[in-house]
């Protein structure tokens, strides 16, 4: 099989979330030598983009982005442990970055933010998801261990808007405000609210948000 | 009589039952289940068909959500344990249900009945923003809303901020907001006359703890007065729901079991969401442990249900509880536009025909898709009830609400995704004398002309 064919092979496994299948063809990419760099920008990533766009125009549920993250997953891990140490490195330095995420104190409902998780996560982003309900000092504890580019916090209900606005103040109260970009969401905030907390970015859906890291870990950079 | 059921034993399968993580529990569990009994029972989606008449559908979609919910079982998440029943302790509760259920006090007392597929009798109805809400409206919103002569009962706003600071999930303000909530909206309903109304629920109380702090009949919530058990999306539980539920048990209150299935999420597309939402209604007596169901489908990305895959679920799934289940549920209208349009006065004419005919009592009506403080407004709610309440007068047949509902759609369907905001409540409503204002007056009667001419005939 040709490079182009076992490349298109591993973004189809991707596409049609099949673990199995990418796991299989990123074996065979290594096998054949052809370099994994390579393959995960030419594979994963454009494929990664089709999924998230399926969704988007509701061709693709739920069920499909999470089996879609773990195929990207599989295959991400089998390839980036055949880079060479200077590959590994170069790879590390064009990520996007880490993102800490969760739903914060008092809101349990999190599938908007497993959403922009799992969309950030096919975009390139490195995950931490922290879950449902979060105590703010463990994601901010969380996302210094880690540390983290960004942390973004989702909230549903309205009574849990000053969870967010608590993690921005004990950023500022430690006197690390300026180490991390904070993005906020959810049902219940608006623009106004992320201003008026200091947020540094505030997305209305799962698509906007991945753009809106996007855009600002590169005005970062 | 049932609920509650069997409460300790509940709770020791939440301790006991086999272990699964939750990622599990969505991709290995549920979604794999779903796929199989879609393809066995053959459900399908019809968009031409958004109240379908064929009862062999509504059976077989009935089946297929016991046959997902005795597999699936409901996750609880604090303990990682699927709570799973047979099909035999299931009909046990099922069997000892009750006909009807009384709810409300003096002459504000209401009885939630049974409801048939094209039934005769006025659907109970609850007119509920559900909404944030400024401390200084607040009491105005519940007014107008508990004033309304269809209101059977009534819910209420969230209050967001109390006496100038803001209300915290899980802190004391929490509990705060819980007791100032309770008492408001009962007195809002003494100062419209109606004291003894139906108060469906103390939104504001996000906690537990919250919540549990105002069981006391006295000066907070009263027994004949309704208590929310949330269900976690999809088919799943937690401690802070199991807590409620005992409490309100504990003292005799009329617990509801909440959920709304998502298009588009752990359920799929609409026909899994639909499986979903018959197995939600299981463990809403089951779990949850719910005399009423409160049932709120919506799409994951447009956030209401008056989309034609929407209407189609709701239809199905009501027609599917009544010719199987003894439930007595609610259906929760969310309209994509804000008030003061004539699009959400379209929705919610069309979530009211829809769901009346096929069997749900209403509760209506979240618009501007339940995302946008200050706009709602009882004017909403009062079209889907008068909707639903001249549906059943006139023996509205359902191939005939299929037909007003397609026009209606027509009228709608295009702009789902771009729909207008309309305005805030201050802005539809008088809030000194707490009436709609003439140009929103004006707007509701031009479209009840136009649902006049589709055939709908309004007893007033």
């Amino acid at each position: 099989m040709s490079t182009g064919d076992l490349i298109r092979k591993l973004s189809q496994s991707v596409v049609e979330y099949d673990e199995e299948a990418a796991k299989k063809a990123a074996e065979e990419i290594l096998r054949a030598g052809i370099d994994p760099l390579m393959a995960i920008e030419e594979g994963i990533s454009p494929a990664a983009r089709i999924v998230g766009e399926k969704f988007e125009k509701g061709e693709y549920f739920l069920p499909h982005l999470l089996l879609a993250a773990e195929a990207v997953k599989v295959a991400s891990d089998i390839l980036t442990a055949g880079l060479r140490m200077k590959d590994r490195l170069e790879m590390e330095a064009k990520g996007l970055g880490d993102v800490v995420i969760a739903t914060v104190s008092g809101d349990i409902h999190d599938i908007g933010k497993n959403i922009v998780a799992l969309l950030l996560s096919v975009n390139g982003f490195k995950i931490h998801d922290l879950g449902r309900d979060v105590e703010s000092m463990a994601i901010v504890q969380r996302a210094i261990d880690v540390k983290a580019d960004i942390i973004a916090l989702s909230a549903l209900m309205s009574t849990t808007l000053p969870s967010q606005r608590e993690v921005i103040e004990i950023l500022r109260a430690m006197g690390i405000r300026d180490r991390f970009i904070v993005m906020v969401g959810g049902g219940s905030t608006t623009k106004e609210w992320a201003e008026e907390i200091n947020a540094d970015g505030w997305a209305e859906t799962a698509e906007k948000a991945v753009e809106l890291a996007q855009s600002l870990i590169k005005g970062r950079r | 009589m049932a609920p509650p059921w069997r409460i300790r034993e509940v709770l020791n399968r939440a301790e006991t039952g086999p272990l699964c993580l939750e990622r599990d529990f969505d991709l290995r569990v549920l979604y794999p289940k779903i796929q199989e009994v879609i393809k066995e029972y053959d459900i399908r989606f019809d968009p031409e068909n958004v109240v379908p008449t064929d009862g062999s559908l509504a059976d077989d979609l009935w089946r297929a959500g016991l046959d997902l919910y005795l597999h699936t079982g409901t996750l609880c998440i604090s303990t990682h344990r699927r709570i799973l029943f047979d099909e035999g302790e299931i009909r046990e509760p099922m069997s000892l249900f009750p006909e009807k259920l009384v709810v409300g006090t003096g002459n504000e007392s209401r009885e939630v009945y049974r409801r048939r597929i094209e039934d005769v009798r006025r659907p109970f109805c609850v007119f509920s923003p559900s909404l944030p809400f400024s401390e200084e409206l607040f009491s105005a919103v519940e007014m107008a809303y508990a004033q309304e002569p269809l209101a059977d009962g009534v819910g209420a706003g969230v209050l967001e901020e109390l006496r100038g600071e803001r209300v915290r999930a899980k802190s004391p303000t929490d509990v705060s907001a819980a007791a100032a909530h309770a008492l408001m909206i009962r007195e809002a309903a003494r100062r419209v006359g109606r004291p003894g109304i139906y108060l469906a629920d103390v939104q504001s109380a996000l906690s537990d703890t919250a919540q549990i702090s105002v069981s006391n009949p006295q000066w907070g919530v009263r027994t004949t007065d309704g208590r929310m058990v949330g269900t976690i999306a999809e088919l799943k539980m937690d401690y802070g729901g199991l807590n409620r539920m005992v409490n309100f048990h504990n003292n005799g209150y009329i617990v509801m079991a909440l959920f709304g299935p998502m298009v588009g999420g752990y359920g799929g597309g609409v026909e899994g969401t639909a499986l979903v939402s018959v197995a939600s209604h299981l463990q809403g007596l089951m779990v949850n442990q719910g005399h009423l169901d409160v049932f709120f489908p919506f799409h994951i990305t447009h956030f209401c249900n008056t989309t034609r895959e929407l209407l189609w679920l709701t239809s199905s799934v009501y027609q599917a509880l009544s010719r199987n289940s003894p439930f007595l549920s609610l259906s929760n209208g969310i309209g994509a536009a804000g008030p003061c349009t004539k699009m959400v006065l379209y929705e919610a004419a069309a979530h009211g025909l829809v769901s009346t005919v096929s069997g749900g009592h209403l509760w209506e009506f979240f618009s501007a898709r339940n995302r946008h403080k200050d706009r709602t407004t009882p004017v909403e709610a009062r079209m889907a009830c008068e909707v639903g309440f001249a549906a059943a007068k006139m023996r509205m047949k359902r191939e005939c609400a299929r037909e007003i509902a397609n026009e209606l759609l027509k009228k709608y369907e295009d702009k789902i995704k771009d729909a207008p905001l309309g305005k805030k409540f201050q802005e539809c409503y008088n809030i000194k004398s707490i009436t709609p204002t003439q140009e929103y007056m004006n707007l509701y009667r031009n479209v009840k002309k136009e649902l006049i001419d589709l055939g709908i005939d309004f007893p007033y």
